[in-house]
């Protein structure tokens, strides 16, 4: 069989026309350009996801990556298996942000932010490619994807937000018409943002 | 199971040989009662005589089911009242003596692929009011039910295999059964009408039940019948009556266990059927039996494992959809099981899925009846629950495993949420995959 | 060289899809003998839901399933796309999905199995609008009832529901109970406008049927389905095996042979995917391989007997390709939480333009209120908002459960012009040209889009929503009809009203390629309806025969 003719890029595919432009429009307010995402689109199959080998048992930045991101969540508590999955994808994406992490550590140590929104306000106001440093956390921590690439799925913080309403698809457990009884209601939110906003498109599937 | 026992009760009245053609029909008798027509009934499906008397997709009682048996293939009867085809002509003495004594209309023996043994338990009131009802209700099927044999696995009732071969004898019940106390009237739906014995009780060299092992637990057509005696181990002895009660009446409780294969056919086709004061009286007759440890479960089977909390850590890669390796039971489990049994192993809130902890299966020392609900699937229907999973097996339309699958995922499901790994291997997959496993020793 | 090997049988289907699988399993069950070409592998769910999982871009259809190389579908709707090449003023809006493999692209459609109405039959005498079908409503309801039963359909009972395409038997399984989401919508719909919200007929089990479970609302129709409670196509290849059909995967049909005559088709020809040629020849034939694949196999088929290509002697293969090119809003609701994505994808639809006397000079067009889960989109979308810590947290509970997407079907024109051709420029790996897609949205369906939009508008401010997210311009809904199209002159037409080709007498076409309008409901229960009256066709002639 012709298993291994070659063709157009296996993993194009990955790039829906929602997660292509928003990525471009995300792209358009940054500065940081280092990880294209039309040229992360084309990676060959054959480069092989980061594991832990990746990142040395004793880099010094894995454990302040897993402080950075208790305060960036609010939480106390962060599984650190998945902690170190997602800081070996995002500095596999980008190299830079190993130390842009240590650097990020560093401003949450030189002061006392008592939530996320006053460190990741800070962080911004310093050095502006914090926002992107910071996205990235957000968007590894809440869903679960690092390197444009699934690092948990159904473990991802915005399923254990949601769980008391609805299911992560394809995990559904609440049996045949669960879904007609009523769900919980949601008070109006409060909260400001930290950062300054970014462009965001809603684009069909 | 106690099926058997009924699909043997009823194939015994034709079994394996043709009906002699007497001329004298049998004088209809005086109407029945409603109220015999209804015990009868009631008797039948206690009794159970549809699920070997009707082949898959036939007519009631028209017969047709084939049964496997040491001597080889038995078809059930029809025992409709046609004249000709089915039992039309027999004479309420001689319906009698096919189901109590095992002797034919024309004289000769019934096989004992039905088991008259133990339906000479059977009050006289009871045979005459199973008479009137057959007789009365059951609409007649001018059919001869074919010959053909079924493939395993079409129809797990098609061949269960049937063991009552050997003679014993049963002291007859006598007087109103309606009227006995709460155990002897327990007993007497145990032993005359349900057969638990039948599946549940270990045979010896001569296939009959082991004395002294009532309900012990023993293998059948791939699954294993387990250990129901009080046992505080290996048996049930955990259970309250209201448990069995319920497990018989709709087929799981949770955080116990749920019925398939041939037990989800007895609560399906008979238990379920049962007024609540029968349930009761059974399952306190069953749960007073001396009860007997078992040989590998020394944990009650219900009281193993936990909810499972892992993060699901991904490769975030895809696999081109011609590349359909062979996963390992934590993907398998990922890709087939967690969507209903939830990646924690809880199943559904509903319970329609069931949790995989405090699961009597999946805590049994023994695989065989996980492997045989991997393959098999469940379809069980119970007052208006129709309890479904699909099968797993070379004829599914959902997704069809490969032994090897099947096997790491049985052990998977068994190390996370169960008794432990017991290496379960592709080949012994196979073998109940393809029926080998069903034949009688 | 490639090595040339006969295969023969009665009926020789190309594509194994929900029609050429469904022809298969009812041939085959009358013990005539089969063979089904498929362009792709062997697939199966097991992968796909692992695939899902691991997927980045959750809302792209097509991403679970990375295609062979020898037999690509279009990798997702972005234009320039890299494989259906779409050209003209709305190229973007065009850009369909589809999937080549066992089974084929109902792994990942929604279920909904809509009926057409009679009207939609009959565009032309009514409305004075398009063309009328060679076939009518009352020809077509046996079939439609044969697809629902082969395939599980669940719908409302008419008493109390009636769909407007009358009924002679009930739905095969009962409604599909809504979720709180569509019960909200359907009672504000209900109270505040003119308007109705009805149950959807679905290709999903409300009870175990046909050994697959009932639906448990995992909420991923699209792409995959978890569990099996939704038909696909694959259920119809695993019968009509089971049944004697022989199925040949990885077979990519590249020439339609006739006799000397051009009458009869004689031999379809394949390659394996080391480009080995294989030729197959049979009584009869069934072309059933989606409406793009077909008109480009017609096409690329083109030699000295038939220069335009098979079955084309009106110049019409290609042309007048339809879909239901659709509009789409996402907002967030102001009223109560909804929590959107508890149940299936697709179960509710407001069905009042379906038809109407104004048809005759805007298009039909149907609702949907999408019941997807929105944790991941409200997650993405909070983010780019600048939130962090506990106040992301609020946020993404606030949008997931407040977030509404409303979709139409807007009824496509057949216009010659809105054309499929062979790519001058791109060929697939095995030589044989990608398809390429001339599309212009029909003024018709341009004022059905205004409509619906307006309509819209209405339903968000009833909602009191905000933070509006209208695609931009059309969007494909990916079905596409029309590429053969159907009638009863030659000289304007491919497929009689039996979906048999005016040129070749026993060359028949079971796909959405016949169809001569397009109406409103999603086209596969139309396209299996027409399958199974191919089937029966060709039953009755192989027993005279």
């Amino acid at each position: 069989m012709a298993a291994d003719r070659s063709c157009f890029p296996t993993n194009i595919h990955l790039a829906s026309p929602n997660a292509m432009r928003m990525r471009r429009a995300l792209r358009m307010s940054r500065r940081d350009m280092l990880l294209g995402a039309m040229g992360a689109a084309v990676v060959a199959l054959g480069a092989s996801r980061p594991g832990f080998a990746a990142t040395e048992e004793a880099d010094p930045v894995v454990p302040l990556f897993l402080a950075v991101s208790r305060r960036l969540t609010d939480r106390d508590v962060l599984d650190p298996q998945i902690s170190h999955a997602l800081y070996a994808g995002i500095i596999h994406a980008n190299p830079e942000r190993r130390e842009q992490i240590h650097k990020l550590h560093d401003l949450m140590a030189s002061g006392s932010f008592a939530s996320a929104r006053a460190l990741a306000s800070a962080a911004e106001h310093s050095d502006p490619v914090f926002k992107d440093v910071i996205h990235e956390i957000m968007t590894g921590w809440y869903r679960g994807v690092a390197d444009q690439k699934v690092v948990v799925y159904r473990s991802a913080l915005m399923f254990d937000i949601t769980k008391d309403a609805v299911y992560p698809k394809t995990y559904a457990a609440g049996g045949p018409f669960y879904w007609t009884q009523t769900p919980p209601e949601v008070a109006v939110p409060t909260g400001e943002p930290a950062l300054s906003p970014s462009r965001f498109v809603v684009e069909p599937t | 199971m106690p099926d058997l026992a009924r699909k043997i009760l009823c194939s015994v009245l034709t079994a394996g040989t043709a009906l002699a053609t007497l001329s004298m029909a049998p004088a209809r008798a005086d109407e029945p009662s409603a109220e015999l027509l209804a015990r009868g009934e009631y008797v039948a499906t206690a009794g159970d005589c549809i699920a070997c008397h009707t082949r898959p997709g036939g007519k009631p009682f028209a017969g047709g089911l084939s049964m496997t048996t040491p001597m080889g293939n038995v078809i059930s009867t029809n025992i409709t009242p046609d004249p000709d085809h089915g039992i039309g002509k027999y004479t309420e003495q001689e319906f009698e003596q096919s189901v109590r004594h095992g002797i034919r209309r024309d004289g000769s023996r019934l096989y004992p692929a039905m088991p008259y043994v133990s339906y000479s338990g059977m009050t006289d009131e009871d045979v005459k009011a199973l008479y009137a009802w057959l007789m009365h209700d059951v609409k007649p099927v001018a059919e001869i039910p074919p010959a053909t044999e079924l493939n395993f696995p079409a129809n797990l009732r098609i061949t269960m295999a049937v063991w009552n071969l050997v003679a014993g004898s049963t002291t007859p019940e006598t007087g109103d059964s309606a009227t006995f106390d709460k155990l002897r009237r327990g007993r007497y739906l145990a032993h005359a009408l349900e057969h638990c014995g039948t599946c549940h009780t270990p045979r010896n060299m001569m296939l009959t039940e082991k004395e002294g092992s009532y309900l012990a637990g023993a293998s059948l057509l791939g699954w294993y019948a387990p250990d129901i005696t009080p046992s505080k181990t290996g048996g049930i002895g955990n259970w309250t009556e209201d448990n069995l009660v319920a497990y018989l009446r709709t087929g799981h409780v949770n955080g116990l266990s749920q019925a398939a294969g041939p037990m989800g056919e007895v609560v399906e086709h008979s238990t379920s059927h049962l007024t609540d004061a029968d349930l009761h009286a059974l399952a306190a007759y069953i749960l007073q039996v001396p009860a007997m440890d078992d040989d590998v479960d020394h944990t009650p089977r219900e009281q193993f494992g936990q909810v499972l909390n892992t993060p699901d850590i991904r490769t975030g890669e895809l696999t081109r959809i011609d590349r359909l390796d062979e996963m390992d039971g934590q993907h398998v489990y990922d890709a087939n099981c967690a969507a209903c049994h939830g990646d924690n192993g809880a199943g559904t809130d509903d319970h329609y899925a069931p949790s995989l902890f405090h699961n009597g299966v999946v805590g049994s020392a023994r695989p065989d009846n996980l492997i045989m609900t991997v393959l098999h699937g469940v379809d069980r229907t119970a007052g208006n629950e129709h309890a479904f999973m699909p099968g797993f097996d070379q004829k599914s339309d959902v997704q069809r495993l490969s032994n090897a699958e099947i096997a790491s995922v049985v052990n998977y499901v068994m190390t996370t949420f169960g008794s432990g790994n017991h290496n379960v291997t592709a080949e012994q997959v196979g073998t109940m995959r393809s029926g080998e496993a069903t034949k009688v020793p | 060289m490639p090595s040339e090997q006969d295969l023969s049988a009665d009926v020789v289907i190309v594509g194994s899809g929900v029609a050429g699988s469904s022809i298969a399993n009812e041939l085959a069950r009358a013990g005539i003998s089969v063979i089904v070409l498929e362009a792709g592998p062997r697939v199966d769910r097991q992968h796909f839901v692992e695939n899902f999982r691991n997927l980045e871009n959750k809302p792209s259809y097509q991403g679970p399933f990375p295609s062979v190389p020898w037999a690509i579908h279009p990798p997702n709707q972005m234009t320039p796309n890299d494989y259906l090449h779409t050209t003209g003023p709305d190229a973007e809006a065009y850009q369909q999905v589809y999937l080549r493999m066992m089974g084929g692209t109902t792994w990942h459609w929604a279920g909904c199995a809509w009926r057409y109405l009679p009207s939609d039959f009959e565009l032309k005498t009514r409305y004075g609008q398009g063309r009328d079908w060679a076939v009518k409503y009352e020809d077509l309801e046996p079939f439609y009832y044969q697809a629902e039963v082969m395939m599980g359909v669940c719908g409302p009972d008419p008493a109390v529901e009636d769909l407007g395409s009358p009924r002679r038997q009930p739905y095969p399984m009962e409604a599909l109970p809504i979720s709180y989401a569509a019960q909200q919508f359907r009672k504000l719909v209900s109270e505040k406008t003119p308007y109705r919200v009805v149950h959807e007929p679905q290709a999903r089990n409300t009870r175990p049927y046909d050994n697959r479970p009932t639906c448990e609302g995992h909420n991923n129709c699209m792409p995959i389905c978890p569990i099996g409670a939704m038909y696909n196509g694959s259920y119809s290849v695993y019968h009509a095996e089971a049944a004697g059909a022989h199925f040949v995967p990885n077979a990519v049909v590249y020439k339609i042979e006739r006799d000397s005559a051009n009458k009869r088709v004689t031999a379809v020809h394949y390659y394996d995917p080391d480009k080995g040629s294989h030729r197959v020849t049979g009584k009869y034939f069934v072309i059933a391989a989606h409406c793009i694949e077909t008109a480009k196999l017609l096409l690329v088929s083109a030699d000295e007997q038939s220069p335009d290509g098979i079955a084309n002697s009106s110049g019409h293969v290609g042309r007048n390709m339809m879909d239901h090119t659709g509009v789409q809003v996402t907002f967030i609701s102001g009223d109560k939480a909804l929590w959107p994505g508890r149940g299936p994808l697709e179960t509710n639809v407001i069905d009042n333009f379906r038809d109407g006397t104004w048809r005759n000079e805007r298009g039909a067009y149907l609702v949907h209120m999408v019941d997807d889960n929105q944790v991941d989109l409200a997650t993405s979308l909070a983010i780019s908002k600048g939130y962090v810590g506990r106040e992301l947290e609020e946020q993404i509970r606030y949008l997931a459960s407040h977030t509404v997407r409303l979709f139409s079907h807007n009824e496509g024109l057949a216009d010659p012009d809105n054309r499929l051709t062979l790519s001058q420029t791109h060929k697939d790996v095995l030589g044989i040209p990608h398809p390429e897609v001339y599309y212009k949205l029909p003024e018709y369906t341009v004022k059905s889009c205004e409509h619906t939009r307006g309509l819209f508008r209405e339903l968000i401010g009833l909602m009191h929503g905000t933070d509006e997210q209208w695609t931009p311009g059309y969007f494909p809904q990916d079905h596409p009809a029309g590429s053969t199209i159907m009638g009863t002159d030659p000289r304007d037409s491919v497929v009689d009203g039996f979906c048999r080709t005016h040129d070749h007498e026993n060359l028949f076409i079971a796909s959405s390629a016949v169809f001569s309008s397009v109406g409103t409901g999603n086209i596969t229960l139309t396209v299996a309806a027409l399958a199974l009256r191919v089937a029966d066709t060709l039953k009755k002639e192989l027993a005279h025969a």
